[in-house]
């Protein structure tokens, strides 16, 4: 295409929004025969930083039942009610497990069914994820000491909702044992959840 | 082996899978690059190196995109990102004095087609684009947009099909895609370009009444 001066004047209103094709420069570039002019070092070089570049933006995987049923929910712009009613829980139950302050352990098995179909999880996942949910609601009232101790006026700056998260994210990473009894009660319910995903 | 589809591409960039790195630069890569250097006149390294930040942008935002209508709703967003990179280049060119250069070497081409006052016509807005841009130095862009505005108006002026010919063909959109949308035919619409760009200049002229003055003047 030759360098042309009402076409230039064009193209930069073009480019700056003031003038536009509906679409049909878009089109045009779809239909166009592609002259194979690239070298193939150009391609692989390019390639390999789009890998890097794929590599560092790949979303972290959920801690906990309430960041992956958040998720979910947003990524798919779904809203509550088309989550839970499909899940076979009650709105307040269903709140409940958004904010992470019901134990995994109250929630029957079935339940845990349907969110790994209707999320399309793993199920190695899910019981990791489960087993920090149940360290995050057991250890949550000793970490609000805590932070009530943090919060108290020495550092005004510091927002209780800031430290919360912070703290939330540090226990759910971090090993935490369980009491014996709630450990025993939740390898059950993982055990019935693997036994059950793996029938099918 | 079919290419695959845009859908295809994203599940795998979103996914997190490489193969979609592959699939998006075997399709985009080459194509884009030929529009930067055919179609706004970049060197090829320069265009290279422009598609390849395009690329690296989608790859980066690849999950805020959806797709909302069809499957080309991907290939307007490649290509609205490709849009906005060159429009960043062309403002960089803009604030070294290369825009004008380009711009002069176009002129040379064409004194025979335009009188000298549309050539100063189209001169003086190129300049006072570039003048806002380096006054914007990339902050406020609403002046640069501003002095574009004698663009609009006299495209406005013109019948709808003389604006899609002009538009359009100022980006390479062919002839035939054209006759398409305008209901004329292909041999029309060629013969016609190049009577509607001196009938759009003349219009542009009238709004730079001092410099038709001094044609007279000269004259």
């Amino acid at each position: 295409m030759r360098n042309n001066l009402v076409d230039t004047m064009l193209q930069i209103a073009w480019l700056e929004g003031w003038v536009n094709t509906h679409g049909a420069y878009e089109k045009a570039v779809t239909k166009r025969k592609v002259p194979a002019y690239i070298s193939e070092s150009t391609r692989e070089n390019l390639v390999k930083r789009l890998e890097s570049a794929l590599e560092a933006t790949r979303p972290l995987p959920p801690l906990t039942v309430g960041l992956l049923l958040r998720g979910a929910r947003t990524g798919r712009g779904l809203r509550p009610q088309e989550i839970f009613s499909r899940l076979g829980v009650t709105q307040n139950i269903y709140q409940l497990m958004e904010q992470d302050v019901i134990s995994p352990l109250k929630i029957p098995v079935a339940v845990w069914k349907k969110a790994i179909q209707l999320l399309s999880y793993p199920v190695d996942e899910m019981t990791e994820i489960l087993r920090r949910t149940e360290q995050l609601v057991f250890y949550r009232p000793a970490f609000r000491g805590v932070l009530a101790r943090y919060n108290d006026g020495k550092k005004p700056g510091l927002k209780r909702s800031t430290l919360e998260k912070a703290n939330s994210e540090l226990y759910a990473k971090a090993s935490l044992p369980l009491p014996e009894d709630r450990e025993a009660k939740l390898k059950i319910l993982i055990s019935k959840l693997k036994d059950e995903t793996g029938k099918e | 082996m079919a290419a695959p589809s845009n859908k295809i591409i994203v599940q795998e960039l979103k996914s997190g899978n490489r193969l979609g790195c592959t699939h998006l630069v075997n399709l985009y890569q080459a194509r884009l690059i030929d529009e930067a250097v055919r179609v706004f006149h970049l060197h090829q390294e320069d265009a290279e190196e422009l598609v390849a930040d395009v690329l690296l942008l989608v790859v980066k935002n690849i999950q805020t995109f959806e797709f909302r209508k069809s499957e080309s709703d991907f290939n307007g967003w490649v290509i609205t990102i490709f849009r906005n990179k060159v429009r960043d280049f062309i403002r960089k060119a803009a604030t070294t004095g290369d825009l004008i250069e380009r711009f002069e070497e176009a002129e040379l081409e064409e004194d025979k087609t335009f009188s000298k006052t549309e050539q100063q016509v189209t001169e003086a807005i190129v300049r006072g684009y570039q003048e806002a841009v380096r006054q914007a130095e990339g902050e406020n862009v609403g002046p640069v947009a501003a002095k574009l505005l004698a663009i609009a108006d006299s495209l406005d002026r013109l019948e709808p099909w003389e604006r899609v010919l002009l538009r359009c063909r100022a980006l390479d959109v062919p002839y035939e895609d054209i006759a398409l949308y305008t209901e004329k035919p292909v041999a029309q619409l060629k013969v016609y370009h190049a009577r509607v760009k001196k009938k759009f200049v003349r219009i542009l002229s009238e709004q730079y009444p001092e410099l038709k003055e001094n044609e007279k003047q000269s004259g």
